[in-house]
């Protein structure tokens, strides 16, 4: 009871430390002057959602393309991850530690230095400002998240309930699309959610690659916060949580009806 | 086995080397040949990608709104504006050089100083083609130094003009009784009232212009105009100068530990009225700040007796831009007394004209006269008569350097 009421109170405190930041970003985004030592807000206004509104700077398209790219890259992203992570998770094989290691090389070796060379790559093949080319890009730093996450489901679920369907009777494809992807599911949603996020925030990656034909929202974003525009940068970021939010949520959602009466019976 | 993987990287060095030959070729310029009337004629219904900085939502809403509209309405030409900072697009060309790739999707780059050096110098630019613009030819005058020259670098025809900005303080009236007219009036406000006043710490663009005005108000401009990038000579000459940022540091802000990283920084502390006084580029930024509510409506810009440092901001077409004839009709077209005119409006975006006064029509002359200066804006004939020029741009690094030597940071 007495550790129980400690894991709630210091539950809560972590909860308020993360919410906290949001509601000063919702505050600040209606803001006008907030001086010194005020407690709140001296004067409120509308200026950055009119902004954002304004169908002349095409902020909502920009927003549209983004949600759409990201979901492309996500989709890419788990379909190649799935066999590998299955690989990694379930076989055994030489160099496979190694492999292991690899794969994370993306987030260790940095994006910048490496796309410099991507970027003249893809401009000789003919990707480079294609909507294609940003997808491919983005998998970069993607793919390692991804394959972690689902290695790691593979390895806790084993392959025991896949050989036993194939023991009664099941071919491949039925094993893997009523035994396996229902068990993988939560790691789906987990890995989905996560390529997402990494691919509606990049910067740099859509900046080289899309040559500024493929506008996403962070860039529209970036100069905001960088210029210190406390409103606009605001009004920009809660847009931009409130998508990623909506869009995990809507994953989640449509993961699970779709597996709805299914039993998750590890973890 | 080992050896074939060897050779394969070996191979793959030399492939990587093979891709790094193009260099220093100069653009060819056909069009230039053309007359003005058949590039209006290409121009027309095509698009034309404007690169450039998009931090401002001012100067963001008046290309998007004014810009467009009016390329749309005269010349069936479709603007389309890529924020995008300088570096990015400055290694976007870069790459696109290594490959000599001719199709380019920048048409216009808003740039100046040593970006626009680089751009020259590795050929990334199309031109001379100032020239080939009525406007140009029409209302500029092409012999004054901020024209031909930007920060110290020969123009030669590679970029247009496009708006003039100059450092100006910015004070709160409401708080300061007498602005500062030199630095030792600036030193004894200060002192008088420690912790309220501070700078952005060099490299950030406006800090180190802030420091070269002080250098400028304390040992003059002149010298430094023919000056080498000489290291030792440099810190003989501006000793002086460093020597008053020292006197003056324990009653800057937070004891001047520490200092704000941008002028965005300053700019946001200043709002929230923790210091009195912050540093603009753009001689008009504190009207636009007033007006969305940021500033307190007391704000004042000021300058010193001695002048400030003032610098020209251009636009170039690469020279790989797939739309040349565009790109032309649409710089041109922001050399218009017209767009110059609605450009230093304040309420759009209040960027100082670059053209010459004295070439215009009386209808002309109007358009700027009847152009409503915001609130606590300097009018332009005090800021012109008030206007030194940039320091030549190999000698900003070494200041900055010297700066950072001097004046330690605490706490980094």
């Amino acid at each position: 009871m007495g550790k129980n009421m400690v894991f709630k109170i210091i539950f809560n405190i972590f909860l308020l430390l993360l919410i906290f930041p949001l509601f000063i970003i919702l505050l600040w985004s209606f803001t006008k002057i907030w001086p010194w030592p005020d407690l709140f807000p001296k004067a409120f206004g509308l200026r950055g959602f009119q902004y954002l509104l304004n169908p002349s700077n095409n902020s909502l398209r920009i927003l549209g393309l983004s949600i759409w790219l990201s979901t492309v890259v996500m989709f890419i992203a788990i379909l190649i991850s799935i066999p590998a992570a299955k690989a990694l998770g379930l076989y055994h094989f030489k160099g496979k530690g190694f492999i292991k290691t690899l794969i994370l090389a993306p987030i260790v070796v940095p994006t910048v230095a490496v796309t410099m060379g991507i970027h003249v790559s893809f401009i000789s093949v003919g990707l480079a400002n294609t909507f294609w080319g940003v997808v491919i890009v983005h998998l970069i730093p993607c793919i390692p998240y991804s394959v972690r996450i689902l290695t790691d489901v593979f390895e806790i679920m084993g392959n025991s309930m896949e050989l036993q369907a194939r023991i009664l009777g099941a071919n491949k494809m039925q094993t893997f699309f009523y035994v396996t992807l229902p068990m993988l599911a939560p790691g789906l949603i987990t890995a989905g959610s996560m390529v997402f996020i990494v691919s509606f925030s990049q910067y740099f990656l859509t900046f080289l690659i899309g040559g500024g034909k493929i506008v996403t929202f962070s860039m529209v974003m970036f100069p905001f916060i960088q210029s210190g525009d406390r409103m606009m940068a605001s009004v920009y970021s809660m847009v931009f949580i409130w998508t990623t939010l909506l869009i995990l949520i809507s994953v989640e959602r449509i993961v699970k009806s779709y597996y709805k009466g299914e039993n998750y019976f590890y973890l | 086995m080992k050896k074939s993987i060897l050779l394969f990287l070996a191979l793959l060095l030399i492939i990587n080397f093979a891709g790094c030959t193009s260099r220093d070729e100069k653009p060819t310029a056909q069009i230039t040949a053309e007359d003005w009337n058949s590039i209006l004629e290409k121009a027309k219904g095509t698009t034309v990608n404007f690169y450039g900085w998009g931090g401002s939502q001012k100067v963001n809403e008046w290309i998007d709104n004014y810009v467009s509209r009016k390329l749309k309405e005269e010349y069936d030409i479709i603007l389309n504006r890529v924020p995008m900072d300088i570096d990015d697009i400055l290694n976007k060309l870069l790459g696109e050089k290594q490959l000599n790739s001719k199709e380019g999707t920048i048409d216009i780059v808003w740039i100046n100083g040593e970006n626009f050096f680089t751009a020259k110098r590795n050929g990334l630019l199309f031109g001379p083609f100032v020239d080939d613009l009525p406007n140009y030819k029409k209302y500029v005058d092409t012999e004054s130094i901020e024209i031909k020259y930007d920060f110290g670098f020969p123009v030669e025809g590679y970029e247009a003009p496009y708006g003039k900005a100059q450092l100006v303080l910015i004070g709160d009236q409401a708080q300061i009784v007498q602005f500062p007219r030199n630095h030792e009036e600036l030193f004894e406000m200060v002192k008088n009232n420690p912790g309220k006043f501070t700078y952005p710490a060099p490299p950030d663009f406006t800090g180190s212009a802030f420091v070269r005005n002080i250098i400028y108000d304390i040992v003059g401009y002149k010298q430094f105009m023919n000056m080498e990038a000489d290291k030792q000579k440099v810190a003989e000459v501006i000793k002086p100068a460093m020597d008053y940022l020292k006197k003056i540091k324990p009653y800057l802000w937070q004891e001047g530990k520490t200092y704000p990283a941008t002028v965005a920084q300053l700019d946001n502390m200043y709002a929230d009225h923790e210091v009195f006084m912050t540093i603009s580029y753009n001689p008009n930024h504190v009207a636009s700040k007033i007006g969305t509510g940021e500033f307190p409506t007391t704000s004042q810009a000021f300058i010193f007796e001695k002048g400030t440092i003032g610098n020209t901001h251009f636009l170039a077409i690469p020279y790989n831009a797939t739309n040349k004839e565009g790109a032309l009709v649409a710089i041109n077209f922001l050399l218009s007394p017209k767009a110059q005119a609605s450009k230093y409006d304040p309420k759009n975006w209040g960027d100082l004209p670059v053209l010459d006064n004295g070439k215009f029509s009386d209808e002309e002359k109007k358009l700027f006269h009847d152009v409503k200066l915001g609130e606590g804006v300097l009018p332009q004939d005090i800021l012109l008569a008030h206007r030194l020029p940039e320091i030549p741009a190999h000698l900003i690094p070494i200041i900055e350097e010297i700066w950072q030597e001097n004046i330690p940071v605490e706490g980094e």
